[in-house]
């Protein structure tokens, strides 16, 4: 074995020193230049199954030589040496083949790795190659599909049907034989017959269009006879004025009033309309024994210019070139006269605030020839009406100190209906106009404006609901109608009980309460006590005072009421008494507060005979009204105060351990001095039997 | 000093006049309602009101619970006195009682029971009745007020089977000792009289005015309020309130208060007092040492 081995050993070892094998020698010279010996071209020679078979021979040749060495040595001796020595060269021999397959191995390995490498490449040149064709596949059926899409404008004209083009085309354009054959010929020729068409209607709008001028310039001279027609008529009627005269029907006057009315804004006219309705129809209730025309409680006139009512609604063309004139002006004297930012908000503000040029005038007329003048006005940007009011009498009135604000235009309406004040704008859109020219509150320009109170702008027919703010509000004719009689009449009975008021406190002020006869029967004959002073008092002055204190508490002491002070004296006890007037009096009664000093100080707070005394005058003032219309009734509280304290002094139980007289003697004719839990004093007066009981 | 001012409410005329009734109102009277649920309070313009305690007093209570279930005109006069048995309200107005089913009066227009007048001697003015006190083992009603006499009235039959006189002036205030059996009577006379059911007859007089220790003339002599506890009694008015031993007729202690008390009671050991023009409610023990006071 080893010897076969070493001989096909052998024969390479020689090969590797220089004697080659015939074949495989002449292919590697053909191969190459000169004599080099390539081991790759080897590996294709050789068989690789029998090299492995080779590898598996050396390394057993191996085994066996490394095992004989080793018994050789462990068996040591003389000749071992060059036994040893001769297994080792053989061994050097199969390590050189190992080497050599080692080799041939690797070469192999890179050859088959080529290989692969190479067919690689080539699929990859041809995937890419495919790509490339799939890409320009796609490229150009897209391109087949936006050209199936095109459409051509002609398309979007809406052309007559097919029946009718046939019918209606002339020959030479629909070249039947020709189109029917071909669609594209047939398109063709419905789009010259449209544009045939067309041509034909553009020719008779040019017609028509001529034919409406002609009409036009018919109109205009018609118009113009007509309007010469009018200062004719006019004439007729100027001439037929003393005929109307004379049949007593001022026609003419009234007609030349709805005349100024039209240019009335929309509010104020229906406050127009619906007065001299109601007007004319209080007229027509009284008794028809009197000559009509006569008379009026209610008579309307309409004040203010006409013709700036008219300029209102003129374009603004003369105000451009002023405007722009004073813009040349500014530029030249630019630092001095530039209008400060205050000022431009004082105009903006009275822009806002502007009232309409005309107004209407209402006078109401009362019984006792006392007259209330209103006039109403509309601010126009503002959407709201105000109202100015003033009273005059037929006889000069002389104002009593305390009676300064009872008529006075600005509280003499206050009030009307229960906290209608006038001082706030009843319009809430309002609030955003005033917010951007920074005015706060409309109370401030009252004085000027006159009052918007909520009766005002019913009687115009506004309604400013508070739920839903509308966005433009009208003007309406049945809400005014539904208010005005109330209104009116609430008017008369404010005038008159403000003036019975004020010929009271001329009297009160004199220290004389003026019971009239028919309200005799409510107090006794004798009355001891006796009223001293009457004066007005702040509604600051009012609230300070220490024993007001409940009705302030209770809401009942508001800015809008008036406040008196009646000092009521007999012998030395005083009783102060604090009045609140609401401007709704006689309807709503004045408030009494008492505050009595006699042997101390004594309030409803620390005397019940106090409270109850209140409750008289307070509660139980439906007695004290009198005859209708109950102006009596202020005049009527203020003598049962000086009843009730004659009943309290007298009344008051003796102390036994002062020495001395009572003060008051008892003359009031009293059942029982004391009653109940409380032990009240009998302050109830009887009549006609004239003695006084409790409640 | 700057006050508050409240918002002053845009006002007709039926809320001016609702308003000055209301600040005008006194509440003489009151009483529980057997289940213990509702309150009956009458006022002097003789109406009845009754509220609901148990919503009023819940956790949920709304300002709605705090007014009253029902109202009605019970009187033409001040409801000066009420009292409750176990099914019906009894109130005491000008001269008359009447009585109402305490069920029924929840319902809105409900009509008295009964309405019973006592006999006055005189005509010409109706007296008023100022206090009621029931008397359960004879199952009657006291009534004493204006005309200076107690009337006993059988709640079965409705008929008056007494009428103890004596009193020179109006009658304020009853209260009952329940041993004796015997009524005591404060009046505008100053004097407190003990009267005795069986025999019908005045058994004791305290002319309490005389004695120095608790008379302040400057008040007056009247008697306003008075409770018994059977073998001591406390009254006070014009006087000043005292406690007395009933036996023996004398004060033994003087309650140092400076304005005439309008009401009191025992409760327990405590004596609990309220005058009308303060907003406290005294307590003392017996010794005369007042040991706090409940305010509004």
């Amino acid at each position: 074995m080893s010897s076969e081995s070493s001989k096909k050993r052998k024969p390479k070892v020689i090969r590797s020193d220089g004697a080659p094998a015939e074949g495989k020698r002449n292919r590697s010279d053909t191969e190459q230049e000169g004599k080099y010996y390539s081991e790759e071209a080897e590996v294709d020679l050789r068989d690789p199954g029998r090299d492995y078979e080779l590898y598996k021979y050396t390394c057993q040749e191996l085994q066996r030589l490394m095992a004989e060495i080793q018994d050789l040595k462990s068996r040591g001796g003389k000749d071992v040496a060059i036994e040893i020595e001769e297994r080792r060269i053989q061994s050097c021999v199969h390590f050189m083949t190992l080497k050599k397959l080692n080799r041939l191995a690797h070469i192999r390995l890179k050859k088959g790795r080529d290989q692969t490498h190479e067919a690689k490449q080539k699929v990859d040149a041809y995937h890419l190659q495919l790509q490339n064709l799939l890409y320009e596949v796609m490229h150009l059926q897209k391109e087949i599909t936006k050209c199936l899409e095109f459409k051509s404008k002609h398309e979007e004209i809406d052309l007559v049907s097919l029946e009718e083009f046939y019918k209606e085309a002339p020959p030479d354009i629909s070249k039947a034989e020709v189109t029917m054959g071909d669609p594209h010929q047939q398109t063709l020729a419905r789009l010259d017959w449209e544009l045939e068409q067309r041509k034909r209607l553009a020719e008779k709008y040019c017609e028509s269009l001529s034919n409406k001028e002609k009409i036009l310039k018919e109109i205009e001279v018609k118009k113009e006879y007509l309007s010469s027609l009018q200062p004719r008529l006019n004439s007729i009627m100027q001439a037929s004025l003393p005929v109307q005269e004379y049949l007593f029907m001022p026609f003419d006057q009234a007609h030349k009033q709805y005349e100024t009315a039209r240019h009335l804004p929309p509010p104020l006219y229906v406050l127009f309309v619906q007065a001299t309705a109601y007007g004319q129809a209080c007229a027509h209730m009284k008794s028809s024994s009197q000559p009509p025309r006569q008379d009026k409680t209610l008579s309307v006139a309409i004040e203010g210019s006409v013709d700036e009512a008219k300029a209102l609604f003129k374009p603004p063309e003369d105000s451009q070139d002023d405007e722009s004139d004073s813009d040349a002006e500014e530029e030249q004297t630019t630092k001095r006269r530039r209008p400060t930012l205050g000022v431009q908000l004082d105009d903006k503000r009275k822009e806002m605030l502007k009232r309409h040029p005309l107004s209407v005038m209402l006078d109401l007329k009362c019984k006792d020839d006392s007259v209330l003048h209103l006039t109403f006005f509309y601010l126009m940007n503002l959407n709201i009406m105000t109202v100015k009011a003033k009273v005059t009498t037929a006889t000069e009135l002389i104002t009593p100190i305390s009676a300064g604000d009872l008529l006075s235009p600005d509280s003499v309406l206050s009030c009307l209906y229960p906290g209608d004040h006038g001082k706030k704008t009843p319009n809430p859109a309002n609030q955003y106009q005033f917010d951007k020219v920074g005015i706060l509150t409309l109370s401030d320009y009252v004085l000027e404006l006159g009052h918007p109170y909520l009766w005002v702008q019913k009687l115009g027919g506004l309604h400013f609901p508070k739920e839903q703010p509308q966005q433009t509000v009208i003007a309406d004719h049945s809400l005014s109608a539904s208010h005005m009689e109330t209104t009116m009449k609430l008017l008369k009975t404010r005038v008159q009980s403000r003036l019975a008021l004020h010929k009271q406190f001329a009297s009160l002020e004199h220290g004389i309460v003026p019971v009239t006869s028919d309200c005799q029967y409510l107090f006794p004959a004798k009355v001891v006590s006796r009223l001293v002073k009457w004066v007005t008092v702040a509604h600051e002055d009012y609230m300070e005072l220490h024993f007001t204190k409940d009705i302030v508490d209770a809401g009942l002491a508001g800015d809008t009421n008036f406040y008196y002070m009646a000092l009521v004296e007999r012998g030395t006890a005083k009783l102060q008494a604090a009045v609140v007037l609401n401007p709704g009096y006689s309807s709503i009664p004045p408030i009494f507060q008492l505050c009595l000093n006699w042997k101390g100080e004594k309030t409803n707070s620390n005397d019940d005979n106090i409270r109850a005394m209140e409750s008289e005058v307070n509660v139980c003032y439906k007695e004290l009204c009198g005859p209708w219309p109950s102006h009596q009734l202020l005049t009527n509280q203020l003598q049962r105060l000086c009843v009730l304290l004659d009943v309290y002094l007298e009344t008051e139980s003796h102390d036994d351990s002062v020495e001395g007289p009572k003060e008051f003697p008892q003359e009031k004719m009293c059942l029982r001095l004391f009653r109940g839990p409380s032990r009240m004093k009998p302050f109830k007066y009887n009549h006609p039997q004239g003695f006084f009981s409790h409640r | 000093m700057e006050r508050a001012v409240p918002l002053a409410v845009p006002l007709g005329q039926a809320e001016v006049f609702q308003a000055l009734q209301r600040l005008h109102m006194t509440i003489f009277s009151q009483s529980v309602s057997p289940c213990g649920k509702f309150l009956a309070a009458g006022n002097n313009y003789g109406q009845i009101a009754i509220f609901s305690l148990s919503a009023a007093l819940s956790s949920e209570a709304k300002e709605e619970s705090k007014k009253p279930v029902v109202t009605f005109q019970a009187h033409d006069g001040p409801v000066y006195s009420m009292v409750s048995t176990d099914r019906h309200l009894l109130s005491a107005g000008d001269g008359e009682v009447k009585a109402w089913l305490w069920a029924e009066m929840l319902k809105k227009g409900c009509k008295e029971l009964w309405c019973r007048q006592p006999p006055y001697r005189t005509s010409l003015e109706v007296p008023e009745i100022n206090a009621l006190l029931l008397v359960p083992k004879e199952n009657s009603l006291i009534l004493a007020g204006g005309d200076c006499q107690l009337h006993t009235m059988d709640l079965e039959t409705g008929t008056f089977t007494r009428v103890l006189r004596g009193h020179t002036d109006y009658i304020h205030c009853l209260a009952f000792r329940e041993r004796s059996p015997e009524v005591l009577s404060g009046g505008e006379d100053g004097a407190v009289r003990l009267w005795d059911l069986r025999t019908a007859k005045e058994v004791q007089t305290i002319e309490v005015y005389k004695h120095e220790e608790c008379s302040r003339p400057h008040n007056g002599r009247w008697i306003g309020c008075l409770a018994t506890d059977s073998d001591w009694m406390v009254c006070g008015g014009g006087p000043a309130l005292t406690l007395w031993h009933l036996r023996s007729s004398t004060p033994t202690t003087i309650f140092p208060m400076r304005a005439p008390q309008k009401h009191v009671t025992f409760y327990q050991d405590l004596v609990l007092t309220a005058a009308g023009n303060s907003c406290r409610v005294d307590v003392f023990t017996n010794l005369g040492y007042r040991a706090f006071s409940l305010s509004f």
